[in-house]
């Protein structure tokens, strides 16, 4: 057992410490869990951010956009239905994080999943007001696609986001498998599928979508939009990196499905980088034990946002840099 | 370099509701977390005071631009005036410790722990400048500390904006010994006025009332007797018994605490839990809720029992525990927090 002065002693230096750590700009020590390689890899990442946008920025502005399709009544249709998903202006590269649209999946009819009393669709609500809360506080300007048991299609709710002019995009959903063993965390980012699974995961959530037949060939060709593809994975590695940081402290279950790309229809078509984030598994009694409790919610809701905040302040870091860059020119 | 005993050590509980700040010169205060800048020439002319505070702010609050800027346990970012008002509440706080001119002051701060996750480098800049050396530290850490209850210790700090939950466990608290509930004396106040309204369709009356109402008769359980308000109906002042709305509204975070309290509980290292389910400390305006500790001991009944107990002097605990950290600290450590 420590002596209490000598224990008094060792949390005051850790006080200290973590007050430095605020003063010199770093997380707080108490909060980091992460090793000493990923902290390097972290750090020569963000040093890298500033040459790899250069290089994303370029790749975007010298690339053939797609002619629009041939028919010109077909065209136009087509506009009228939905706007087209446009590739993420260059100089948007050097702009900050300042408002984020927040998907809560499913609601009104279409409830999702159900497990232990609740549905999918009142515990992505609820994450989703949590979430926004603490953006709130730490000043981003925040909307949510809805804000009540209603229904929207995906169409809709992607159409939000543009109308909003949404920075970043995010999609809270819970996954529900057959398996009972089923503790998954992931995060999806817009791209082709790499693997059946996500397919399939694409295809159950791509329901109630609101698009036809006819709008695919325009979605696709959002799919793989560089710029926002790219960063769309930034953020989703730090929101998975945030979730299975904060839940595994307390579920030491959580399996780290990690980052993966899949063409969720609602990514697609909204303009904004974006994430789909299946934060838990409600088909497996244990969480969904966890999930009907209101801190286990909370908790998600935390990692949801120090992902967001993460990527936000590494964006915004680097439009600074821009900002400075230009003016001492 | 300054001699420890030239310095002014002081420590503040910044919290949503109230500020209390200990002093090493003994001297201690408490202040309602409001502050006012008069609305116009005419109200200026009135007050007399270019900002108000606490108590008085409250009382003249119809002439005044009122803030409360923790609500919800978080700085209100975005709002330059919010921010202002962190800062000359603090400032406020400061004076009244009656340091001499010149006197140098180091401050320890203590805040609900979300405000120090969430906005720690906002809440810095805001408090920049009012001392010669600042720490912050989360509140829950500050209380734990005062009392020396350092080990095997779970804190519950129930204060008007979030109910914080730490349990001490020899190091300073990282996210997993902690946990955040907005489920506190605001939501109280909220749930209440909603159930009086429901009742009463046609009574009329304020939150600030309604807090009142709380922090004179609110309850967990059996009520020591009716509870009788008056309300405006019509501009006329008429009594109404909210004996059932009051015991509603209280209850309401009992769950919310409870399964937090017991879900920590569970995440403590086997061999500990029994000595922290026996070392549970209520503190935070809302420990003072008769009954609340009563309730939470019955929850605790089915896990093998326990015990909770309402930290002493609980306007000061947190201001007490801050102060204790200010005089603890090393000449170095002050140093290198200096500027």
């Amino acid at each position: 057992m420590v002596p209490a002065p000598r224990l008094k002693q060792r949390l005051l230096r850790q006080a200290v410490r973590a007050n430095l750590d605020t003063i010199r700009g770093r997380p707080l020590r108490a909060l980091r869990t992460r090793s000493h390689l990923w902290r390097a890899l972290e750090r020569g990442a963000l040093l890298a951010l500033v040459p790899t946008l250069a290089v994303l920025i370029f790749q975007v502005a010298s690339r053939s956009v797609p002619a629009p399709a041939a028919d010109p009544a077909r065209a136009g249709t087509m506009l009228a239905t939905f706007p087209a998903p446009r590739a993420l202006a260059p100089v948007t590269a050097a702009l900050a994080v300042r408002r984020i649209v927040l998907d809560p999946g499913h609601g009104g009819h279409d409830s999702g999943a159900r497990a232990a009393g609740i549905w999918e669709k009142e515990i992505t609500l609820d994450v989703a007001r949590e979430l926004r809360r603490l953006l709130q506080a730490a000043r981003y300007d925040v909307v949510l696609t809805r804000d009540a048991d209603a229904f929207l299609s995906l169409r809709e709710r992607a159409q939000r986001a543009n109308a909003e002019r949404a920075d970043l995009f995010v999609s809270v959903h819970v996954n529900s498998v057959p398996s009972q063993d089923c503790h998954a965390v992931e995060t999806y980012y817009l791209g082709p599928a790499d693997d059946p699974r996500a397919e399939a995961l694409a295809g159950t959530e791509n329901r109630e979508s609101g698009y036809q037949l006819a709008d695919f060939r325009r979605l696709l060709e959002g799919v793989y939009v560089h710029v926002r593809q790219a960063e769309s994975r930034k953020l989703a590695q730090q929101i998975q990196h945030e979730l299975v940081d904060v839940l595994g402290n307390t579920n030491p279950a959580i399996r780290d499905k990690g980052v993966r790309s899949a063409p969720f229809l609602v990514l697609v078509a909204s303009d904004a980088p974006g994430v789909l984030a299946e934060v838990s598994c409600l088909s497996n009694d244990d969480e969904a034990a966890r999930l009907a409790e209101s801190g286990y919610r909370q908790r998600i809701a935390r990692a949801l946002f120090l992902g967001i905040h993460g990527y936000a302040e590494a964006r915004n870091r680097t439009a600074t840099l821009g900002t400075t860059q230009e003016a001492s020119r | 370099m300054s001699k420890k005993s030239e310095v002014l050590h002081v420590g503040i509980d910044l919290g949503t509701s109230r500020s209390s700040i200990s002093a090493s010169n003994g001297v201690r205060h408490v202040v309602e977390s409001y502050v006012g800048w008069p609305a116009d020439m005419v109200a200026r002319k009135l007050v007399k005071k270019p900002i108000l505070f606490g108590r008085e702010a409250l009382d003249n609050r119809p002439m005044l631009e009122l803030r409360r800027p923790l609500e919800r346990g978080l700085i209100k970012e975005g709002s330059e005036r919010d921010e202002l008002a962190v800062r000359e509440l603090l400032r406020h706080l400061v004076s009244l410790a009656g340091g001499r001119d010149g006197q140098p002051v180091r401050a320890v701060v203590g805040v609900p722990a979300e405000a120090l996750r969430v906005s720690r480098q906002n809440l810095r800049s805001a408090v920049k400048g009012l001392a010669d050396a600042l720490m912050i530290v989360s509140e829950p850490f500050a209380v734990a500390y005062g009392m020396d209850a350092l080990l095997h210790t779970m804190i519950i700090d129930i204060g008007a904006g979030t109910t914080d939950f730490c349990v001490m466990r020899g190091r300073y608290p990282t996210e997993e010994d902690q946990r955040t509930l907005t489920n506190a004396g605001d939501s109280i106040d909220e749930q209440l006025a909603t159930l009086v309204r429901a009742r009463h369709p046609d009574a009329q009356f304020s939150i600030y009332m309604v807090r009142e109402w709380k922090e004179k008769w609110s309850f967990v359980g059996e009520p020591r007797g009716p509870v009788t308000v008056t309300v405006q109906k019509g501009a006329r002042g008429v009594s109404v018994d909210i004996t059932g709305e009051m015991r509603r509204a209280c209850e309401s975070v009992l769950a919310p605490i409870a399964e937090t309290m017991t879900d920590l509980l569970a995440r403590v290292e086997p061999e500990y839990q029994e000595r922290v389910r026996h070392n549970i400390v209520l503190a935070g305006g809302g420990s003072q809720i008769p009954g609340l500790a009563a309730a939470l001991e019955r929850t605790l009944a089915e896990y093998g029992g326990g015990a909770v107990r309402v930290v002493e002097d609980p306007v000061f605990a947190g201001s007490n525990g801050s102060l204790a950290i200010a005089l603890d600290a090393s000449e170095g450590d002050w140093e290198s927090l200096a500027g």
